[in-house]
């Protein structure tokens, strides 16, 4: 504990210091109320661009079922597959219930999926413009995957190990549904999102 | 004189708030962990960890009810479930009200969620460790840095898997380990950043079960070293929970990275 | 990259993991109009609470000749609970108990089972039944973190007695903490009407504390591979069954009795001393074997036996790889009242052979004994009378309560010259074992005798001064120091001398 020289500037100082500290140690004031519900995942303010370079909010998918899954384009085996699923879930929709329902799709690897590469690999699934894929920092696809209740790690290959799960949810961001079927459409996921649409 | 003195704690406490916590230095280097970091399962890859730093103990409470206090949107009641279950801070009497009782305060704080945990860590302009960092840091005893091959080092360890929870925890500061690191091991469970890297299939039979459809790259991770079930036993808690959950024996602690250190 | 070449890598992919999709069961049969046999449709009428008893005990029958909605909840509790006489363990348990609560059901049944990790616990668990089809038996569906609640569902197809159990890693060590019980799905019309139904598990408990060690034990991983049990019980403890805590049941009654094996590692020889199981469903299945003196319950399987009792007495239930009965615990009683038949068993009872320290809730002698060994002021009687306690039920097994031994098979140690020759090979023969021909009283003798390596050094001083003393031999006096001293003595071969 060093000794303070009684200075008449260094008292001043001193004081303010401690209203600052006094201020800060006070309950500090509310946050406004968000009128998300409390288990909505829009509750979670990532920082991601889509396939043409836009910035997205997340809370903007609000007000429509969202499917949402988490891939990397380079992955050949399983995220295809998921990109297919899909499809088929959507497909068991009737055209008009079906245009109001989106994909979120999230990439596990900011590095290599690019803008660029996400665009490219939109094409190539044949994704039309109810699919967005989007980009995070790698903190944010943590995040991310969190909230969703998603596994992953990434491999020295640059590959990663990622469990395979498509989500559903509703129109305030709430996980209405999860499905690990994959190749096929599981009847209850399209269940949920037959009434949700 | 006695003027001075106030002055000189308010000084204190305003620096205190500012950067709370603190670090022991880990030189990391080259380090082999139980879960294969290689591409090909059950293979032992060494992985080269920059150094970084570590905090010595958990998180206290009276760490946690600063954090809250500063931070509303933490509190229990007004965080959302989607970040923090329902029994979130479920001990305390109030939001704003831990556990009373003699050195309570002192204890680790627990029934805190991943979200809130690492919420904690960047308002001290930390993170959590990786699981990499946490599994280097607790192989050490007090005398050696890495004690994994003594049988001693994995009792201790399992002698603490076997005393349920429910009995109040004592206060953080136990014995450091030769990085000057304290109760890694026996006190409480720890969040690390990437929990959700470490999924075991929810069967732990299948293990060597290329479910690759379900775990898409590699299928669930299998230990290296059957010896090492210690340690599998901890990666098997941490992929039990969701980011959300808390429980009344898990707890955290930050860590930082150096500056020019990559992760 | 075009859209077709996606798709052709998708088929191609498709084709090669097919396979494992098809291999992925639904849980649910009914998917296009095909129904599995045992599937019999819907559930009828408002949801049922299942019925859960803690062990000797079994849930009412069904009673129900419809399929319904079953909501079973069961809650790990991890809790230290006392193994033996002094002896204490961690165990893990599903509601509290090793085995963990029994639970009824009917074949057709949509079973929601609500598994609950209890929040003071520090282990995450899941569950698998055998009776399950899915995948894990449900154990992929039921992870779950203490503090937390799993659920799944599932429709119990097979009927049959099935083993439930913890299937988190290390799956060996949760099992072998006592995580294990057993689920009853009755066939549609019900099992036939018995006058007593009881639950009996089987486990293997390894410690790192030899047998009977007193105070807190720990697992241990080592022994447990090695498939080298400290403890072979039913349901969980020694004298779970036993004393006052036995099985009741009267004369001409008919039992029917749950047999489960937890394992981890061992295979039971489950038979009842004095009683032929009129019926076997053995390993659980369809098939019945009647007439059967000792029945296979394979680790991880179960059994039903039913008998009619006829004579009053106590029956011992054993693993017949008897040192197990005798030298690790595995036994039970089932005690039996009611009027004598000396048409079918005119002899004394079974207890003072076989029961001795296991009938009698408390070694008072041997506590005196103890008390005043600390002291220092242990006496020759003291040591009689305890020697006397431990002898019954350990060595009177073989060499009879009146030392008389077995002709031909066991020697006897009544008027023993054997014995009277050398007491310091007596003290060596307790501590090593025996193995080879002797010639006791004039009789040749063959046979094996184990090593006493549960007993300390206090009770074989005490039971070689109670035999000292007994049945004509030269009397004297061993202490606890004599046998530390042979202890110490670099053993001789254990085989009698030539």
């Amino acid at each position: 504990m060093t000794d303070l020289p009684m200075t008449r500037r260094g008292a001043v100082l001193a004081l303010m210091a401690a209203a600052h500290a006094a201020v800060a140690a006070q309950a500090a004031p509310a946050p406004p109320v968000s009128t998300l519900p409390g288990d909505s995942v829009y509750r979670l303010r990532p920082r991601i661009v889509d396939q043409d370079g836009h910035a997205v909010d997340l809370a903007s998918m609000r007000g429509a079922p969202l499917i949402v899954s988490m891939f990397y384009s380079s992955c050949d085996m399983v995220c295809p597959l998921i990109f297919e699923t899909i499809k088929q879930t959507r497909m068991a929709l009737p055209p008009d219930r079906r245009e109001r329902v989106h994909v979120l799709m999230i990439s596990f690897d900011p590095e290599r999926d690019t803008v660029a590469q996400l665009k490219e690999t939109a094409a190539a699934h044949g994704c039309d413009s109810h699919w967005t894929l989007v980009r995070a920092s790698d903190a944010d696809v943590r995040q991310i995957a969190a909230v969703l209740g998603v596994q992953y790690r990434r491999l020295p290959s640059g590959a990663f190990n990622h469990s395979s799960a498509i989500l559903l949810l509703d129109r305030d961001g709430r996980i209405a549904a999860r499905t690990g079927k994959l190749g096929e459409v599981d009847p209850q996921f399209v269940d949920v999102l037959a009434r949700l649409a | 004189m006695r003027a001075r003195n106030v002055l000189a704690a308010l000084l204190l406490a305003a620096a205190g708030l500012a950067r709370a916590g603190d670090y022991a230095a880990l030189p990391g280097g080259r380090f082999e962990s139980v879960l294969p970091q290689g591409d090909l399962p059950g293979v032992s890859v060494p992985v080269t960890l920059a150094p970084f730093e570590l905090r010595r103990t958990p998180v206290s409470v009276a760490e946690f009810l600063a954090f809250v206090r500063a931070h509303p949107e933490w509190r229990r009641g007004t965080a959302p479930a989607v970040f923090a279950d329902a029994r979130y801070l479920s001990h305390w009497s109030a939001p704003l009200e831990p556990p009373a009782g003699a050195g309570a305060l002192q204890r680790p704080v627990v029934d805190v969620s991943w979200f809130a945990a690492r919420a904690f860590c960047e308002s001290e302009d930390a993170r959590l460790p990786t699981w990499l960092e946490w599994e280097y840091a607790a192989a050490a005893d007090e005398t050696r840095t890495d004690a994994r091959a003594d049988p001693a080092w994995r009792r201790r360890i399992l002698a603490w898997y076997e005393r349920p929870g429910g009995a109040a925890l004592p206060a953080v500061g136990g014995q450091a380990n030769a990085h000057g690191v304290r109760d890694l091991q026996g006190l409480v469970w720890e969040w690390v950043d990437d929990f959700n890297a470490l999924f075991i299939a929810g069967d732990s039979r299948t293990q060597g079960d290329p479910d690759v459809l379900k775990f898409c790259g590699a299928g669930a991770i299998s230990i290296i070293d059957r010896d090492s079930y210690a340690v599998l036993m901890r990666v098997a808690f941490l992929s039990s929970l969701n980011a959300a959950d808390t429980t009344s024996t898990l707890g955290f602690r930050c860590a930082r990275s150096l500056p020019g250190a990559s992760r | 990259m075009s859209m077709s070449t996606v798709a052709d890598r998708m088929r191609r992919g498709a084709l090669s993991i097919g396979c494992l999709i098809g291999l992925s069961l639904p849980v649910l049969a009914g998917a296009a109009g095909r129904t599995a046999p045992g599937d019999f449709g819907p559930p009828r009428g408002e949801p049922i609470h299942a019925i859960l008893t803690s062990p000797p005990n079994v849930p009412p029958p069904v009673a129900r000749n419809y399929p319904a909605k079953v909501i079973v909840e069961l809650e790990v509790i991890e809790k230290e609970m006392q193994i033996s006489e002094g002896v204490s363990y961690t165990y893990w348990t599903f509601g509290g108990t090793t085995p963990g609560s029994f639970i009824r059901v009917r074949q057709g049944d949509t079973v929601e089972f609500h598994l609950k990790n209890n929040p003071d616990n520090k282990m995450p668990h899941n569950i698998d039944l055998h009776g399950v089809t899915g995948p894990g038996g449900g154990a992929a569906s039921s992870f779950t973190a203490p503090g937390h609640e799993s659920k799944f569902t599932f429709k119990a197809l097979n009927e049959g007695i099935y083993v439930y159990h913890c299937a988190t890693a290390p799956v060996g060590m949760h099992i072998a903490n006592g995580m294990y019980g057993l689920i009853l799905v009755e066939p549609p019309q019900g099992l036939p009407k018995v006058d007593h139904e009881y639950y009996v598990m089987q486990g293997d408990f390894y410690t790192q504390g030899k047998y009977r060690e007193k105070g807190k034990q720990a697992f241990d991983m080592e022994k447990a591979i090695d498939e080298r049990p400290t403890y072979v019980l039913f349901n969980g403890a020694e004298g779970a069954l036993t004393g006052d805590k036995a099985l009741k049941a009267k004369v001409g009654e008919t039992v029917r009795l749950f047999v489960g094996n937890g394992g981890p590692n061992l295979v039971s020889s489950f038979h009842v001393i004095g009683a032929i199981f009129d019926e076997v469903r053995f390993e659980g299945g369809t098939n019945v074997q009647k007439n059967v003196q000792t029945t296979l319950i394979p680790a991880g399987g179960a059994a039903v036996a039913k008998f009619r009792t006829h004579v009053p007495g106590s029956y011992v239930m054993v693993d017949h790889s008897i040192f197990r009965a005798f030298n690790k615990g595995a036994l039970a009683i089932l005690k039996v009242d009611g009027p004598e038949d000396k048409a079918i068993y005119s002899g004394k009872e079974l207890d003072s052979v076989y029961l001795g320290d296991r009938a009698a809730p408390n070694l008072n002698a041997v506590a005196k004994a103890t008390a005043s060994s600390e002291k220092g002021t242990l006496s020759l009687d003291e040591q009689i009378k305890a020697g006397a306690e431990l002898f019954n039920g350990t060595c009177s097994v073989c060499h009879q309560a009146n030392g008389a031994g077995l002709p031909g098979v066991f020697p006897p140690l009544a008027k023993s010259d054997f014995l009277a020759a050398d007491i310091h090979r007596a003290q060596s023969i307790v501590l090593r074992g025996l193995t080879g021909k002797v010639v006791v009283n004039g009789s040749e003798f063959n046979s094996v005798m184990p090593p006493m390596t549960q007993l300390n050094d206090d009770e074989i001083a005490n039971i070689l001064t109670y035999v000292l003393n007994s049945w004509g031999n030269p009397g004297g006096r061993v202490s606890s120091d004599d046998i530390k001293q042979r202890r110490a003595e670099p053993a001789a071969a254990a085989t009698a001398a030539h």
